[in-house]
């Protein structure tokens, strides 16, 4: 089925034209109990979105002027966002995860003078920011002030100004609209890093407009979507851009209720990250570990079926993994393999899927189509069990600076182990870390220069324009259109691409916090018994350490004749307490197992000639070492 | 074709029999006294779905007997399968199908009870004719032996697979949990039974399959996909929803195997056993065959308006009972794949 979406030249207008064409159906809706939940339709929020914005524009608001946005998923996010579009300023979005320091740090560097903020747990840390400030921002507020200060604006009563202000200054909106160029800024997005400062991504209208026209997924204005992630990430915020511009319905949720919603509104589409995957695909586990031994083993029978059944029709249509170049005779060869094999297991996995696999699916809510996994790499032993268990879940990949998404597996290229091909209208090309040669696209190479492992550098519609105030940043990342985007991938011989790690130093665990290695590593340096170590957990839930000990330092804290866990958990206790927040560390960054390799490193193999670790070359050796780390189930 | 020795031996029988009442008590573990009532809830498709099983099939496998011009023991197996209630594998059909389920369930769960009373009459309106021809040869050559249909045999072995049933249904009301693992083991053994009983049979007569005349197979093909057609179109005359459609299809086509091998099994004695037990067995596995062919279809052709009708139950869950679920303007539908607002104005 075509894709069916509304195309603008700026989000203004799109939400506009959403109104006309989508009118009553609704847009959004908020749970207030169980089976209980409030619509607001296309029209609604339009109307409501331009009064907000009037208001705005009755407070001096300026046309590209930056407004701060911070709060959680809920519908008045989505009101302020229309209002400071329609006003045609940029929103400066951030979640109630912010802290003080940030929070400075976005208002000053913005030089935000407008903010809606949430709740009043955030109005304290708004405070507490803006403490010493002779002038401050102006504060909207979403929920009803405290007592004591109640000279706040609230949202309500903003919105209700602007409606008077509209009808006193009609043309209003319609010139602050039409006054939006594709490449003024839509929003500003601040990374959270943890070292240095926070980086401002300027994305512009062309930027997003550009998503909603080259992401190839299936949405329709039939389809329900939860939004679960944070909003101001932009995976999310795409997401539910795709969702305006095709008429469907967002239902806004939380982790919390996940369980809950899934049943009451049985979404059709979700944008969804790994730690979902993994917690459900635990709770699956969980919950046929418990059931009875027949249950267990159809769920045996009926998951060995589908892996097989998948295995085959994976074959036959071309969406295996293609990390060699294919040989077409032998290929044939084995599809009629593949194809009498998939003959043989048709009737049987038709059955079992359809009694056995089918009630398992209802953990997902049960009308699932599909889901994007983004944010961070999927486990592959977990995109497997819920391709097979036929729950289509699309891994994607993209950044916060490319709006965010650069490739994504569709329906008919699903290939497992890959993040899915490039998006229409994306260049990519592999460059060589060390030398900077282009790797792919290699005219000179019989392989096109695929499965050539390198950094990532893409251009497009997409890409930012750079970082806000910071062109030095922005030019060590983005020149003459081209964006490094730090990973390392290659490409497959199916055209998909496949990310395999990370160019810089930084750690991002599962849940989306960053860590930088380089500050524990260096401090750890310090203890007797450490001669040199590797803090890893990319993609995992917590940090973990690789110790390369010194012998003779470390027998003199802890005694060599004890066994090599006892050795560990000794050692472990000693960085916990180094790593700690009592030491400027965050809670985060603590790692949380540990392994004293046999064998100290050594130069040329671990080191380079100047000690410096060889991160890759470690990771690799190491691969099974540091798998096992975390394959205990006590430490998830 | 004849069947010279037994089609089933005794023990193949018995086994038969046993996997029969296991069927039915996973059928039984599928319903609760509930889907007996909900059929009121909605009269008119339910009426529709009623006629459809009960009036339109028995036609239909009638007709197909004349126009096949099946021996008679033959033709009376073929309207024995018309006249049998819905099977259980229809509701899994119906789900797949994205059909009614509560409809398939329903429909189901009435017409096995409705079985009782009209079984005997349409048998006796469409079969005795050929029960007569059959009397018509045995006179000619033995005065002493007589065919009739075994009405009163019938309704016995019919009361007897009702009693898994009831047991089935006991079962649900007290473990919601078991009767869903009874259901869909005893699914499982639906398929088993076709297995066995073509391999039974391939064992015991080898050529059996290649000396079976085409009409016959003509007739077990052709049974379930009229019954698809036909129930399709029924609904479709009378404008029932289209998710109701596709479920009083499948429902009209997909009878109660089990039944019949049960009633013939007990019912009916040799020579015509053998024949009409072939009948049954080759309309069972053509059956599984037919209708996933055809719920593969509906549900592609079903996608739409399932999306739709989904998106408008859940609205009104959450929403509230009143709640009208609007679609987009006009433009929005015809055909475009992006619309764009002004092309001109999108600067590229």
């Amino acid at each position: 089925m075509p894709q069916q979406r509304l195309i603008a030249p700026n989000l203004a207008r799109l939400y506009e034209k959403a109104a006309e064409v989508f009118g009553d159906m609704p847009a959004f809706a908020t749970r207030l109990k169980r089976e209980h939940w409030q619509p607001t339709s296309y029209q609604t929020l339009w109307d409501r979105g331009s009064s907000l914005a009037a208001g705005l524009a009755s407070l001096g608001v300026e046309a590209q002027e930056k407004v701060g946005l911070f709060a959680d998923n809920r519908l008045e996010w989505i009101l302020s966002d229309y209002a400071v579009q329609i006003v045609g300023a940029t929103d400066v979005p951030r979640g109630s995860e912010v802290t003080v320091e940030e929070l400075r740090y976005i208002l000053e560097h913005a030089e935000i003078k407008f903010a809606f903020v949430e709740n009043r747990t955030l109005l304290r840390r708004f405070d507490q920011a803006t403490e010493k400030w002779e002038t401050k921002p102006t504060i909207i507020l979403m929920e009803t002030p405290p007592p004591e200060r109640s000279e706040i604006l609230t949202l309500t009563e903003v919105e209700k100004r602007g409606a008077v202000f509209k009808e006193e200054n009609p043309g209003l909106l319609r010139k602050r609209i039409d006054g939006i160029e594709p490449e003024h800024l839509f929003t500003l997005i601040y990374t959270s890093g943890t070292t240095g400062t926070p980086k401002g991504v300027m994305l512009s209208h062309a930027n997003m407009i550009s998503q909603l026209e080259n992401i190839p997924l299936d949405i329709t204005w039939r389809d329900r979507i939860l939004s679960l992630l944070p909003i101001w990430h932009i995976f999310e915020r795409v997401f539910e851009m795709i969702t305006l511009s095709s008429g469907a319905c967002t239902y806004y949720s939380s982790p919390r209720r996940l369980a809950e919603d899934l049943v009451d509104v049985e979404p059709s589409f979700m944008g969804s990250a790994p730690r979902l995957w993994e917690s459900l695909h635990h709770r699956i586990h969980k919950g046929v570990q418990k059931s009875h031994p027949v249950r267990r083993a159809l769920f045996a029978i009926a998951y060995w079926l589908s892996k097989h059944y998948h295995r085959n029709i994976n074959f036959l249509r071309d969406q295996d993994l293609l990390t060699e170049k294919p040989r077409p005779l032998w290929r044939k060869f084995k599809k009629g393999y593949a194809a009498l094999f998939w003959f043989l297991l048709l009737p049987w996995y038709g059955f079992f899927n359809a009694t056995v696999l089918e009630r398992i699916r209802q953990v997902a809510g049960g009308g699932l189509k599909a889901t994007v996994s983004g944010g961070g790499a999927l486990p592959r032993e977990i995109d497997e069990f819920f391709n097979n268990l036929g729950i289509a879940v699309l891994e994607g990949y993209g950044l916060t600076e490319t709006s965010p998404v650069l490739a994504v597996r569709t329906p008919r290229k699903r290939i497992i182990g890959t993040v899915g091909p490039i998006i229409p209208g994306t260049e990519i090309r592999i460059i060589d870390i060390d030398t900077g040669k282009i790797l792919y696209p290699d005219a000179t190479n019989s392989g096109g220069g695929r499965m050539r492992k390198g950094e990532i550098v893409v251009r497009g519609p997409q890409v930012m324009a750079g970082y806000y105030r910071n062109p030095e940043a922005t030019t060590t990342v983005l020149q003459e259109g081209w964006f490094r985007t730090g990973d390392l991938g290659m490409v497959t011989w199916n055209d998909c691409l496949q990310v395999v790690g990370r160019c810089k130093e930084t750690i991002v665990l599962s849940n989306g916090e960053n860590m930088e290695p380089g500050p524990i590593e260096m401090r750890l340096r310090q203890l007797p018994g450490i001669g040199q170590c590797m803090v890893v957990g990319q993609d995992q839930r917590h940090p973990g350490l690789l110790v390369s000990p010194d012998p003779e330092e470390l027998a003199k804290i802890i005694p060599p004749t004890l066994s090599g866990e006892e050795q560990n958990s000794r050692m472990l206790a000693i960085v916990r307490k180094e790593i700690s927040p009592a030491n400027g560390f965050k809670i985060h960054e603590t790692p949380r197992v540990i392994r004293i390799l046999p064998r100290p490193f050594s130069v040329g193999d671990e080191l380079t000639k100047l000690f410096k670790l060889r991160r890759h070359a470690i990771t690799d050796k190491y691969r099974e070492l540091i798998a096992g780390m975390y394959t205990d189930r006590d430490q998830r | 074709m004849e069947i010279e020795r037994q089609l089933l031996s005794t023990v193949d029988q018995a086994l038969l029999l046993l996997m029969i009442l296991i069927i039915m008590f996973g059928m039984g573990a599928s319903l609760t006294t509930r889907e007996f009532g909900q059929a009121f809830a909605r009269p008119r498709a339910f009426l529709i779905g009623f006629l459809s099983q009960f009036g339109l099939m028995p036609l239909l496998a009638f007709s197909l007997a004349l126009l096949l011009q099946l021996p008679p023991a033959l033709a009376i197996a073929l309207i024995l399968i018309g006249c049998l209630p819905g099977g259980s594998t229809s509701n899994m059909f119906a789900y797949f199908a994205r059909g009614a389920v509560a409809l398939s369930i329903s429909m189901t769960a009435a017409s096995t009870l409705l079985a009782l009373i009209m079984m005997p009459i349409l048998l006796d309106l469409y079969a005795s004719g050929f029960a007569e021809q059959i009397q018509a040869g045995l006179a000619a050559e033995d005065p002493e032996t007589t065919f009739i249909i075994p009405t009163g045999n019938i309704i016995i072995s019919l009361i007897l697979v009702l009693v898994p049933v009831g047991l089935g249904m006991i079962l649900r009301h007290f473990s919601a949990g078991w009767a869903k693992t009874a259901e869909d083991t005893a699914g499982f053994f639906g398929i088993i039974v076709i297995l066995f009983l073509i391999l039974s049979v391939s064992v015991r007569h080898g050529g059996l399959f290649f000396r079976t005349p085409v009409e016959i197979y003509v007739a077990a093909v052709g049974i379930g996909l009229t019954g698809f057609t036909f129930g399709y179109l029924m609904a479709k005359v009378f404008r029932l929803p289209y998710r109701h459609r596709r479920t009083i299809s499948l429902e009209t086509g997909i009878q109660n195997g089990p039944i019949a091998f049960a009633i013939i099994l007990l019912s009916f004695s040799q020579p015509w056993q053998n024949e009409m037990l072939w009948l049954a067995v080759l309309y069972s596995t053509f059956i599984v065959i037919t209708s996933s062919l055809v719920t593969l279809w509906y549900r592609r052709i079903g996608a739409y308006d399932y999306e739709v009708h989904r998106n408008e139950v859940v609205h009104q869950r959450l929403f509230g009972k009143d709640y009208q679920s609007p679609q987009p303007r006009d433009n929005w539908l015809k055909g475009r794949s992006v619309l764009r607002d002004k092309p001109e104005d999108l600067v590229r």
